[in-house]
């Protein structure tokens, strides 16, 4: 985690409404609306966040619903409760973790499918 | 790379065509096309026209088979169809039934 | 020239589908399936799929697992887990319990992996029961199943939403008998012996070990078999 930029959202925290910023963030609490940062977020496994998301990277250790958009990647972990649509160039999902919603990456497909 | 199988347990419902050996354990409906050699078990059934270069049975098959080069019926082998190869085996034991070419005036 | 005989020993319970091969038409069976040709039409196993990074598959497949080193294009029905691996890459839907996808991997389509297992729940928040739409009474904005843009969530009911933690109407899941995992159907008993030609080796190594991702003596076979590969 980077450390002086990086704000956190703790566990009793609840938000409501547009969430935007610079820095990374972590959520260890609630949020509900829209969230657009232009670093990484982080969900905790306390968090849930109910929310349409753009960021730069996004990992996500708790729950989340609301589609995604990241640019560069969103990490599904094992403890984690997913549901939307995600658009992102790498999207990793870990045995565990559940997700429902889709997925949309570049597939580079071979000429003849 | 290993040659391809097709297991006892698997039904294919269509074609097979490629370049290398294919070995049917299997079921196969439909057609077979290979420039290699078709080996069907004993325990392949293949209900196909088959074109390919070497063809030996020692399951069954019904189908048509015409080879560029060697057709080898095994014993116990169960083959309903016609043959056309410039070469073709029959052992002692195999039941045909059907005509068999080995004109080569068109190739 | 390696003879049937000894192929088969080889390939033990496992059909493999080489890489100049293409089938096209309707597989189904009950053992595992390595690809590393291409198949396409339709194809259904009682157990694993491997597709391997040379591997096609241009299907719709239902099967037990599925692991993706290839290409798929074409849906995926497994009742235990897909996997796509660093080197997988597919265009279509995904619906199994389990789905594992790997850095690296690439992935076009939903993924559909039904009920939350009652053991999975992180045990401090044991209420939120997961069937999507219906269980989530207090967040109308979060339906995973919206596939056209949404607006941006609607403040819509902003009081409810915080103080309800514990939404009532939905059926707790302590409810759920805790055997009910929505476990797979299981697959059919190993594959029946034929009665007119028995296959000798096919089963050897369907108890004991799990399936191998790649066929069992493709290297030991290798001297033996020289082949020209036309791809």
């Amino acid at each position: 985690m980077a450390t002086g930029e990086t704000g956190i959202i703790g566990k009793g925290i609840v938000i409501k409404g547009n969430l935007t910023g610079g820095g990374d963030l972590v959520i260890e609490g609630r949020v509900e609306g829209q969230i657009a940062l232009k670093n990484h977020l982080t969900i905790e496994s306390t968090g849930k966040v109910q929310a349409d998301i753009r960021a730069e990277e996004l990992t996500i250790n708790g729950e989340a619903s609301g589609n995604i958009d990241a640019s560069t990647r969103v990490a599904i972990n094992a403890s984690a409760k997913v549901a939307g649509d995600i658009k992102a160039p790498r999207v990793v999902i870990e045995d565990g973790a559940v997700f429902n919603g889709s997925i949309e990456m570049d597939v580079r497909l071979p000429d003849d499918i | 790379m290993a040659n391809t199988v097709i297991g006892s347990s698997i039904v294919i419902d269509g074609e097979i065509s490629g370049d290398e050996d294919l070995v049917i354990q299997g079921t196969v409906k439909g057609k077979i096309s290979l420039k290699e050699s078709l080996y069907v078990e004993g325990s392949g059934v293949v209900e196909a026209d088959i074109e390919t270069q070497n063809v030996e049975i020692a399951g069954r098959v019904t189908g048509n088979i015409v080879a560029s080069d060697k057709v080898e019926l095994k014993t116990d082998c169960r083959v309903v169809g016609d043959i056309k190869a410039p070469r073709i085996l029959i052992a002692d034991g195999a039941s045909f039934k059907g005509n068999v070419d080995m004109d080569m005036k068109e190739r | 020239m390696a003879t049937p005989k000894e192929l088969s020993a080889d390939a033990v319970n496992n059909t493999v589908v080489g890489p100049s091969i293409l089938i096209s038409g309707k597989l189904t069976g009950d053992e595992d399936l390595t690809v590393r040709g291409r198949v396409e039409g339709e194809l259904t196993l009682s157990r694993t799929l491997i597709v391997e990074p040379s591997g096609v598959v241009k299907a719709n497949v239902a099967v037990k697992n599925a692991i993706v080193s290839g290409v798929v294009v074409g849906n995926i029905n497994a009742t235990e887990s897909v996997e796509l691996t660093r080197e997988g890459r597919m265009v279509g839907d995904i619906h199994a319990p389990r789905v594992i996808i790997v850095d690296g991997a690439s992935f076009r389509g939903r993924v559909d992996m039904g009920d939350v297992e009652p053991g999975r729940l992180p045990a401090e928040r044991p209420v939120v029961a997961r069937p999507t739409t219906v269980a989530r009474p207090t967040t109308p904005a979060a339906r995973p199943s919206t596939t056209p843009p949404r607006p941006p969530v609607a403040p819509s009911r902003p009081t409810q939403a915080t103080v309800v933690a514990r939404p009532t109407p939905p059926p707790p899941p302590v409810a759920r008998p805790p055997q009910s995992k929505p476990l797979p159907p299981p697959p059919p008993p190993r594959a029946e012996p034929r009665p007119a030609a028995p296959a000798p080796v096919v089963e050897q190594t369907a108890s004991a070990e799990p399936p191998t991702p790649f066929a069992v003596g493709a290297g030991a076979k290798k001297k033996v078999v020289v082949k020209k590969k036309t791809r």
